[in-house]
C-alpha cells in the first residue's frame, strides 16, 4: 500500500502517507498514523524505499520517501501477484453458467 | 542478499543510535506538526487539533520503541548494554571484583604452569610416533627357586624372535653407555652413546633431518663404521654445520662417518636394563648423544643361556593387544627352551614404554595431578562462593529491575554478562600467571633436568583449567539468578529494606564453601609439610662418609692404548691411576687423594652376588653386592671409620686379593660370624682366585642419599677401573682447585676425557634433583592452595561485613565496643574454618596413605607436618578475618544510619 502510494504520488513524507493511506481506503483502515514508522523503516531495510530530508509544502523539514528501482519490480511482482489471485477468485466466484 | 542488507543496516544502526534517535524524534515532531496544521485549517482550535492529532497517531513512545526495535540488533544492544552495566556494578564492588579475579588467575596460572613443566619434563620424552604400539621388551627366566627373573635381552634369542613374530610390526635391540668422541685435534669428550640395531629410529618412528638413517648393512661385519648425531650432539661438536654429513669424528679413538643429524628433542628415554635394579643412569639427562649401528660380536651370536646384556623395543602391529603380543612371545620362548635344551626356561616380559619410562614416578605424577585438581577445586569453590555472596545483593537489584518491567530472559543475562567480564579478566590473568609461572619454575629449577628449556605453555592444561573456572563463575553466577527470579519483586523489595536480613540469607551455603575450601587445603598443605619434611630429612640424615672439601674428576680412559683385557693394559692403567694419585698429591693445598671405581650418587652400579667358598649361601638368598676398586686412601680421604681389621696397605700391591667389606655386607653374608679373614668368590672380574676379607668399614650413603649399599671394596692393583674416579680433600676450593686438576690429569695424559669434574657436594645435590624439583612444585601448589583459601576466606568476610554495615553501625551507637565486634566477626568466620579444619585433616588422614611410598623415612602421621599445617591454616584464616572485623569495628555509625 504504501508502496503504490508511493508510485501514484512521488516522495511523500510520513504524515502524507498515512493521510493518503486514509483517504483512499476511504477511512476504512484507520490504524493509528504512527504504525507508519515502523513500516516504512522495514522497507528501507529492504532497499525498495529511499529516504531523504528536505521541506515540506508548509516549509517545514521532513523525511521525504521514495520507490527506488527494486521498490518498482516489488511493484510490478505484487501487482501480478495480486491480480493472478484475484483473477482465480473471480473465476470461482463468478456465477456459474 | 535481501538479509544481507538487511543486517547491514541494522548493524549501521547500532553506532548511529544517538543520531538516528533524534532524525525519528524530528520526524515524528514534524508529523504531528503537519496534523495540527491541517485540523487547524480545517477549523479546530490549537488545543483541539493537537489532541486530535496525538490521538490519530497513536502511543508516541510505542512507536519509537517499535522503530528502534526493528532498526537495530537488539539481542547484540542489549548484551552491550548488560556488559557495560555489569562493569559498573563490578566497579562499584572493587573487593568482589578483585578477589574473584585473582582467584580466577591464581588457579588457571598455577595450574597451567605447573602442569606445562611436569608434561615437558616427564612426559614429553615418550613423544614418538603412535608411541601407543611401543614396547619394551624383556627376557624372563622362569620357574628359578626366586620365582620368576626379568631379564635383559640376548641378542640370539632377540634375532630369533624377530624371525618367528606375527605380532610386532618391528623391534630393535640396543645398548646404551658412554663413548669418548673428539674431532682429532681436541681432548675427548665422554657423550652419550646408543649401539643399536639399524631398525631403532624406524621402531621409533624417528627420520634424519640431514643424511640418512641406518641400513641394515651398517651392522655388518667389516662395513664402514658410521653414526648419526643426535641435534644437540650436532650443535656441540660441528656448532651446527649444514654440511656435517660425510665428515669424520674419532669415536674411542676411531674415525667414524657421520652420516645422519637427527630432529632436535629426540632423545631416547632411560629404559633402565632389568626392573629390578636401581640405577640412575646419567645418559637420561645427556642431550649430546651419538648413534652407532650395532655389530654383534663373536659371543652375542653364540651365547644362549648367558649375555643377557641388551635393552629392546618394538612396536606392535596396529590391531595387535599386548597380552597377545606378550602370549606369542611367551610361546616362541617356552618352545625354544625346550626345543634347544636349554637349562632355563626362557619367558618374555613386555611392558608399554610408555609406562616403562614413568614407572620410577608415575608416584609422583598422580600426587601432582591429584594437586592440580586440589587446586583447582579450591578455585572453584572459592569463586562459587564469592558468586553466592555476591548474588544476595544481586538479589535486590534483581527484584528493582523486576520491579521496573525487565524480563526473565534479561535478568539472568545481566548476570551472566558480569560473570562473563569476571571470567574473562581471571582467564586472562590466569595466562599471565602461568607464563611467569613457567618462567619462575625455569630458573629454580636445578640445572640437571632436562628439557627445562624446552618448557612450554600446554594449551590443552590451560583451556581445561580456564573452562573449569570460567564454568565455575558462570553456573554460579546464574544459578542465584535464577533463584532470585522466583522471588517475588514486592517481597524481595520489602525484605532487603533493611540490609541486616540478607547478610544472613544463604549463609549457610557460604560457610559450607568455606568450610570445603579449607577442607581441601588442610589436606594439600599436610602432604606439602609431608614431602617437605621428608626432603630435609633426606638432605640431613647421617651418610656415613663427609662430603665438604672434596672435589670428583671422573677420568675415562677410552683411547686405544687402554682398550683391551690383556695384562699389559692392565699395567698401563694402573701406571696412569698412579701417576695421578702422586700429581694430585702435590698440588698445594691437598690433604688426600684417592681413587675408586664408580661415580657416587649414580646408584648401584658393578654388582655382584656374594659367594663363599667356605659357606654355600642359596642362589635366591646371596645378596648382592657392589664392588669398587680403591686406592689405599679411599677411607681416609672419604672419611669412612674402618670398624675391624685393617686398612689397605702398600704391601698388599704384590698380593691384591684382599678386599674390605662394609657392615651390611657382613650382616648380610655372615650373619654375624666376624668376617676377617673369611675369603669372597670371583670379585676381581679376570681372576678365579677368591678375595680374603681383611677389614670391615662403616655403611654409607654413597650410591644414592636414599639407601646405605651394601659394598665390597677391593685395591685398584687387583683390578683397575676404565673410568677412575678420583677424589681430592684439599682445603683448597672446588673452584680453584678444579682447573688445576684438569690441567694435571691432562699432562699425565692428553687423551683420556674427563667428562665430569666437580664438587661432592654438587654431585649429592644433583643426585637429589628430582627429589627437590617434586617439593617445589608441591610447596607452590600448598602455596597456591593457601593462598587461594586466604582469598576465600578473606572476601566471604569482607562482603559479609560490608553488608551487615548499618548493624554494626547500629551495634556500636547502642554502645557495642570494638573488642566485642572484632570478636563477633571472627567468631562467624572461624565455625566453616574449624568445621573445614576438621573434614580436612580426617580427609588427609585418608589421603597420606597414598603418598606413603613418596616419602623418605618420614611417617605419614608425622605430628609436626600436621600440626605445622593446621597452625599455619588458622594463622592464615584469623589473619583473612581480622581485616573486615578491624573495619566492622570501625564503622562510622552516623553515616551507616544516615545512608538508606
Amino acid at each position: 500500500m504504501v508502496l503504490k502510494t508511493l508510485e501514484s504520488m512521488g516522495p511523500l513524507h510520513g504524515y502524507g502517507i498515512a493521510r493518503r493511506i486514509e483517504q483512499v481506503s476511504g477511512n476504512a483502515l484507520r490504524l493509528n498514523q504512527g504504525t507508519i514508522y515502523p513500516a516504512l523503516l522495514r522497507l528501507e531495510q529492504r532497499g525498495w524505499i529511499k529516504a531523504e530530508w528536505g521541506t515540506s509544502e508548509s516549509n517545514r523539514r521532513a523525511k521525504f520517501y521514495s520507490l527506488s528501482r527494486p521498490g518498482r519490480k516489488q511493484i510490478e511482482k505484487e501487482t501480478e501477484n495480486w491480480e493472478r489471485v484475484a483473477a482465480t477468485m473471480a473465476r470461482f466466484l463468478a456465477p456459474s453458467n | 542478499m535481501e538479509l544481507i542488507r538487511i543486517l547491514a543496516s541494522r548493524l549501521k544502526a547500532l553506532f548511529g543510535g544517538r543520531r538516528l534517535d533524534a532524525e525519528l524524534d524530528d520526524e515524528v515532531r514534524a508529523h504531528i506538526a503537519m496534523a495540527v496544521e491541517e485540523n487547524v485549517a480545517r477549523g479546530m482550535s490549537a488545543e483541539e487539533a493537537r489532541t486530535a492529532a496525538l490521538r490519530a497517531f497513536g502511543g508516541v513512545t510505542q512507536v519509537k520503541e517499535q522503530y528502534r526495535t526493528r532498526r537495530g540488533v537488539p539481542l547484540l544492544e542489549q548484551a552491550w548494554r548488560d556488559v557495560r552495566f555489569g562493569v559498573r556494578q563490578l566497579r562499584r564492588a572493587p573487593g568482589f571484583t578483585a578477589t574473584a579475579i585473582l582467584t580466577l588467575a591464581l588457579g588457571i596460572g598455577a595450574v597451567t604452569s605447573v602442569y606445562s613443566v611436569v608434561d615437558t619434563v616427564l612426559l614429553k620424552p615418550i613423544a614418538f610416533r603412535d608411541p601407543g604400539r611401543l614396547v619394551v621388551m624383556r627376557e624372563a627366566e622362569e620357574e628359578t627357586e626366586a620365582g620368576t627373573r626379568v631379564m635383559p635381552d640376548n641378542y640370539r634369542h632377540f634375532m630369533r624372535l624377530m624371525g618367528d613374530t606375527k605380532t610386532l610390526e618391528g623391534a630393535a635391540i640396543f645398548d646404551a653407555n658412554g663413548a669418548s668422541v673428539s674431532l682429532g685435534s681436541d681432548h675427548p669428550r665422554i657423550v652419550g652413546a646408543v649401539t643399536a640395531s639399524p631398525s631403532f629410529f624406524r621402531v621409533l618412528g624417528v627420520q634424519p633431518i640431514l643424511g640418512r638413517d641406518f641400513v641394515d648393512s651398517d651392522a655388518n661385519e667389516g662395513a664402514a663404521r658410521v653414526v648419526l648425531l643426535s641435534y644437540e650432539g650436532w650443535q656441540s661438536f660441528f656448532q651446527g654445520d649444514p654440511r656435517v654429513v660425510g665428515r669424520t669424528l674419532m669415536n674411542g679413538g676411531q674415525p667414524a662417518t657421520v652420516i645422519g643429524v637427527l630432529p632436535a628433542g629426540v632423545r631416547f628415554p632411560d629404559i633402565s636394563i632389568a626392573p629390578s635394579l636401581v640405577t640412575q643412569s646419567s645418559l637420561g639427562a645427556r642431550e649430546d648423544v651419538i648413534f652407532e649401528a650395532l655389530r654383534p660380536n663373536k659371543f652375542d651370536l653364540s651365547a644362549d643361556n648367558s649375555n643377557f646384556n641388551y635393552r629392546a623395543i618394538a612396536r606392535l602391529k596396529p590391531d595387535v593387544t599386548l597380552a597377545r603380543a606378550q602370549g606369542e612371545l611367551e610361546g616362541l620362548q617356552n618352545a625354544y627352551s625346550q626345543s634347544a635344551h636349554l637349562p632355563i626356561r626362557l619367558g618374555a616380559r613386555l611392558t608399554p614404554l610408555n609406562a616403562d619410562v614413568t614407572s620410577g614416578i608415575s608416584g609422583a605424577l598422580w600426587l601432582m595431578f591429584a594437586a592440580v585438581g586440589g587446586v583447582l577445586l579450591i578455585a572453584c569453590v572459592n569463586l562459587a562462593n564469592l558468586q553466592l555472596v555476591r548474588a544476595v545483593t544481586a538479589e535486590r537489584e534483581t527484584a528493582v529491575r523486576a520491579a521496573l518491567g525487565a524480563s526473565k530472559s534479561q535478568l539472568v543475562m545481566a548476570r551472566l554478562a558480569e560473570s562473563l567480564i569476571v571470567a574473562i579478566a581471571g582467564g586472562v590473568g590466569g595466562v599471565a600467571f602461568a607464563v611467569a609461572g613457567i618462567r619462575i619454575f625455569v630458573a629454580i629449577a636445578p640445572g640437571n633436568i632436562p628439557r627445562l628449556n624446552e618448557v612450554r605453555l600446554s594449551l590443552p592444561v590451560l583451556l581445561f583449567a580456564m573452562a573449569l573456572s570460567v564454568a565455575a563463575a558462570i553456573v554460579f553466577g546464574i544459578l542465584p539468578a535464577l533463584r532470585s527470579i522466583g522471588v517475588q519483586p514486592q517481597r524481595a523489595l520489602q525484605r532487603n529494606s533493611s540490609r541486616t536480613a540478607s547478610a544472613r540469607d544463604g549463609g549457610g551455603t557460604r560457610s559450607l564453601l568455606v568450610g570445603a575450601q579449607v577442607a581441601c587445603t588442610v589436606v594439600l598443605l599436610i602432604v606439602t609439610s609431608l614431602v617437605l619434611r621428608s626432603f630435609s630429612h633426606l638432605l640431613h640424615q647421617e651418610r656415613g662418609f663427609d662430603t665438604s672439601h672434596l672435589t670428583l674428576a671422573q677420568v675415562d680412559l677410552f683411547s686405544p692404548q687402554y682398550g683391551d683385557n690383556s695384562l699389559k693394559v692392565e699395567a698401563t692403567k694402573q701406571a696412569f691411576v698412579d701417576r695421578t694419585l702422586t700429581a694430585l698429591g702435590q698440588l698445594p693445598g691437598v690433604q688426600q687423594v684417592a681413587i675408586s671405581s664408580a661415580m657416587p650418587m649414580t646408584g648401584e652400579t658393578w654388582i655382584d652376588e656374594l659367594s663363599r667358598p667356605d659357606h654355600p649361601i642359596p642362589e635366591a638368598q646371596k645378596p648382592m653386592v657392589n664392588v669398587r676398586f680403591v686406592s689405599e686412601d679411599y677411607l681416609k680421604t672419604m672419611q669412612i671409620p674402618l670398624l675391624a681389621g685393617r686398612n689397605f696397605a702398600d704391601s698388599d700391591r704384590a698380593n691384591p686379593r684382599v678386599a674390605l667389606i662394609s657392615e651390611g655386607t657382613a650382616r648380610a653374608g655372615f650373619n654375624g660370624e666376624n668376617p676377617v679373614g673369611r675369603k669372597l668368590e670371583s670379585i676381581i672380574p679376570d681372576g678365579q682366585q677368591p678375595v680374603t676379607v681383611i677389614g670391615v668399614v662403616a655403611d654409607t650413603r654413597i650410591n644414592g642419599l636414599k639407601n646405605t649399599a651394601l659394598m665390597v671394596y677391593v685395591p685398584y692393583w687387583a683390578f683397575a677401573p676404565w673410568t677412575p674416579l678420583i677424589l681430592v680433600r684439599s682445603t683448597q676450593a672446588s673452584d680453584a682447585l678444579i682447573p688445576e686438576m684438569r690441567k694435571t690429569i691432562w699432562n699425565i695424559d692428553p687423551t683420556v676425557a674427563i667428562p665430569e669434574l666437580k664438587s661432592m657436594d654438587e654431585q649429592v645435590d644433583e643426585s637429589v634433583a628430582t627429589d627437590r624439583f617434586q617439593t617445589v612444585v608441591l610447596t607452590s601448589f600448598g602455596g597456591a592452595a593457601l593462598l587461594l583459601a586466604l582469598l576465600g576466606v578473606y572476601g566471604v568476610m569482607a562482603y559479609s561485613v560490608s553488608l551487615r554495615q548499618q548493624e554494626f553501625g547500629i551495634r556500636i551507637a547502642l554502645g557495642s565496643g570494638k573488642a566485642a565486634l572484632i570478636k563477633l566477626v571472627l567468631v562467624q568466620a572461624a565455625t566453616p574454618v574449624l568445621l573445614g579444619a576438621g573434614v580436612g585433616l580426617a580427609a588427609a588422614l585418608l589421603a597420606v596413605r597414598w603418598v606413603q611410598s613418596l616419602l623418605f623415612q618420614t611417617p605419614v602421621l608425622d605430628p609436626v607436618s600436621i600440626g605445622g599445617s593446621l597452625l599455619v591454616l588458622l594463622a592464615a584464616a584469623t589473619l583473612a578475618a581480622t581485616i573486615p572485623a578491624m573495619r566492622a569495628s570501625s564503622v562510622d555509625p552516623m553515616q551507616t544510619l544516615r545512608m538508606e
